[in-house]
């Protein structure tokens, strides 16, 4: 951890915490299960910093990341927090 | 806020928690006036927090806690102490900016204002537009909505309709078809330009020191995942101040040019008198703005020299203890002993970037975390090629548009136009896990849930032993298994199943 946000850089996309009450319809939108969301470690540098201003996240929780894309503009993408990443 | 800093035993601290409030005596007076400190147990990191109320000019007092029994200065009148999580000591801003903690220090906490990033925002008449797309059930991308909202105000709105039932009709032709092979039509659409490109290093815009894997081999790094590219180097962008300052970027440059003793200063070593001496280059220590305290400080964290003579430009030490073998390693090592710099950056150069008109600086090694450390830096647009220092220092999204970000440049540095959502599904799969998987047997291909799949990739027998130890049940989802066995593949028109469900009565 240093002076500067993660979440400021340019490379970093938009990350959200997306509320627990949200998830449920997130996942019925996408159709899919927990399980088969791409996943997220608990000790990325942008889940760090998204709990200095959330709180402690736990694993299970659903980020919302709002890509840029050359295509289509923007895009939301989802990703799962897991416990460990391998 | 400027705050103290100490070492401390665990009993110390024991005793201190037990007894709050008290008052606790050390051997240090405090300069300013300080309400918070904090205590650290091992040397690099802070586990506790004390408020202090009070700072008392030492006396005998009853209900003291003694930090040590001699050279006590001061009194803290400690008010609450608590254990907060680890924090590491270079989160502190110390006056004399050192990495370990030994007694006491005076520092103050980063404060890094955390926020979430809104960039994306859409105008209010785009907004508009999208809500009239999703109220008709089309799924229109950002890109063209942006497009759309001139014609909404144009066009009368029975028009407008049909424009938007027209675009998303257009949309949905163009969409892959469900159960399409995307990725062998990626790997493909990669590969075959990959047949073009060159196989060599370039050097880096005339500078001759310093080269940039380009063409195939950089493509193949990208795609392996590999822990240190061949080339690692940044590109640092600078701070409105620095951007346009030629002197101040110079002083930045050899700041960041890692400079070790024997690029300034000759070592000679005099077997007769067990004596080295550290022999200073004017020129090139001049050139580098190294000066005798730069080079005295840097030696002052070695142990077991003794300082011999000490002049103008040579510094003759000796050993504590005389051994030859001694001698030769202690030579070695200071040969290597840094000065100044960044660690692994081992050149930089600046150059005027026509696009931004300021200053910008490039490296040869590359030290994310330090470098956006260093004041003058712009922390929010600096970044190396190495994706998988990006994947540690800001993330795997980040990772994964550094993958996108190299793969296209690579690609279209020779010329090549591959389409940027081949490059996007590369990079989406690499990063699937939550961290950078090469493609490959030790990746992607070596983690496939189907046993056949995999053993049909590489080292079939070790896979199939292992699922025959194991017991594992292959479904015959995949390609690979299904041609395996004679199956039509679950691909296109071969992933339709028929399936009877006997008659309703």
């Amino acid at each position: 951890m240093s002076k500067f946000n993660v979440l400021e850089h340019e490379i970093v996309p938009e990350h959200h915490l997306v509320p627990v009450e949200e998830e449920e319809s997130v996942l019925t939108k996408l159709n899919v299960t927990k399980d088969d969301l791409p996943k997220i470690g608990i000790n990325d540098p942008t889940i760090k910093a998204l709990e200095e201003i959330h709180g402690k996240l736990v694993p299970g929780r659903i980020v919302k990341i709002i890509r840029k894309s050359p295509t289509a503009g923007y895009y939301e993408y989802y990703r799962i927090i897991v416990k460990s990443v391998m | 806020m400027i705050s103290l800093i100490w070492r401390d035993t665990k009993k110390n601290v024991e005793l201190i928690s037990k007894s709050v409030p008290c008052a606790y005596a050390i051997d240090y007076m405090p300069a300013d006036k300080i309400d918070t400190a904090y205590i650290s147990t091992d040397k690099q990191n802070v586990d506790y927090e004390v408020k202090i109320s009070e700072i008392l000019k030492y006396e005998p007092m009853d209900d003291l806690i003694f930090k040590r029994k001699t050279g006590l200065k001061a009194i803290l009148k400690i008010s609450s102490i608590r254990k907060i999580n680890r924090v590491p000591i270079s989160e502190f801003d110390m006056e004399e900016g050192f990495k370990e903690l030994t007694s006491f220090a005076m520092g103050e906490k980063y404060q890094v204002d955390y926020r979430e990033k809104e960039a994306f925002s859409l105008s209010p008449e785009a907004k508009e537009v999208l809500e009239d797309a999703e109220s008709k059930g089309y799924d229109i991308p950002v890109s063209l909505v942006n497009k759309l909202v001139k014609y909404k105000k144009s066009l009368p709105y029975n028009k407008y309709e049909k424009l938007l039932k027209r675009v998303d009709l257009e949309l949905k032709k163009r969409e892959i078809d469900p159960f399409e092979a995307v990725g062998i039509i990626a790997a493909q659409s990669i590969g075959e330009p990959g047949t073009q490109m060159t196989m060599r290093t370039f050097h880096f815009a005339g500078v001759v020191e310093m080269n940039v894997t380009l063409g195939l081999p950089r493509l193949i790094e990208i795609v392996d995942a590999r822990r240190i590219p061949s080339t690692p180097s940044m590109t640092i962008y600078l701070t409105e101040k620095y951007r346009k300052n030629e002197e101040k970027v110079r002083e930045l440059i050899k700041n960041l040019e890692n400079t070790t003793i024997i690029d300034v200063a000759d070592i000679i070593t005099d077997v007769g008198d067990m004596s080295l001496t550290i022999k200073i280059d004017r020129n090139k220590s001049r050139e580098r703005l190294v000066s005798m305290g730069d080079i005295l400080s840097a030696l002052e964290k070695r142990k077991g020299i003794i300082y011999n003579e000490i002049d103008e430009d040579s510094i003759s030490i000796k050993l504590q203890q005389e051994s030859f073998k001694m001698l030769y390693q202690v030579q070695e090592q200071l040969k290597s002993t840094p000065i100044k710099g960044v660690n692994k950056i081992s050149r930089a150069i600046a150059r005027i970037d026509a696009k931004e008109d300021a200053w910008v600086i490039y490296t040869q090694g590359s030290n994310l975390r330090e470098v956006l450390n260093i004041e003058g830096v712009d922390s929010n647009r600096t970044t190396t090629n190495d994706i998988i220092e990006i994947e540690n220092v800001f993330g795997i999204e980040a990772a994964r548009n550094a993958i996108y970000r190299e793969a296209e440049n690579t690609l279209s540095e020779q010329g090549l136009n591959v389409d940027k959502r081949h490059l996007m599904l590369v990079a989406d799969m690499m990063t699937f896990s939550g961290t950078v998987r090469a493609v490959g047997r030790q990746g992607i291909s070596g983690r496939k849930s189907s046993v056949l799949a995999r053993a049909a990739f590489e080292i079939t027998s070790k896979h199939l032993l292992k699922a025959g130890l194991l017991g594992e049940i292959d479904p015959l989802a995949g390609v690979a298994e299904n041609i395996i066995v004679g199956q039509p593949i679950t691909l296109g028109t071969g992933a339709i199943d028929l399936v009877y469900k006997g008659n309703k009565k």
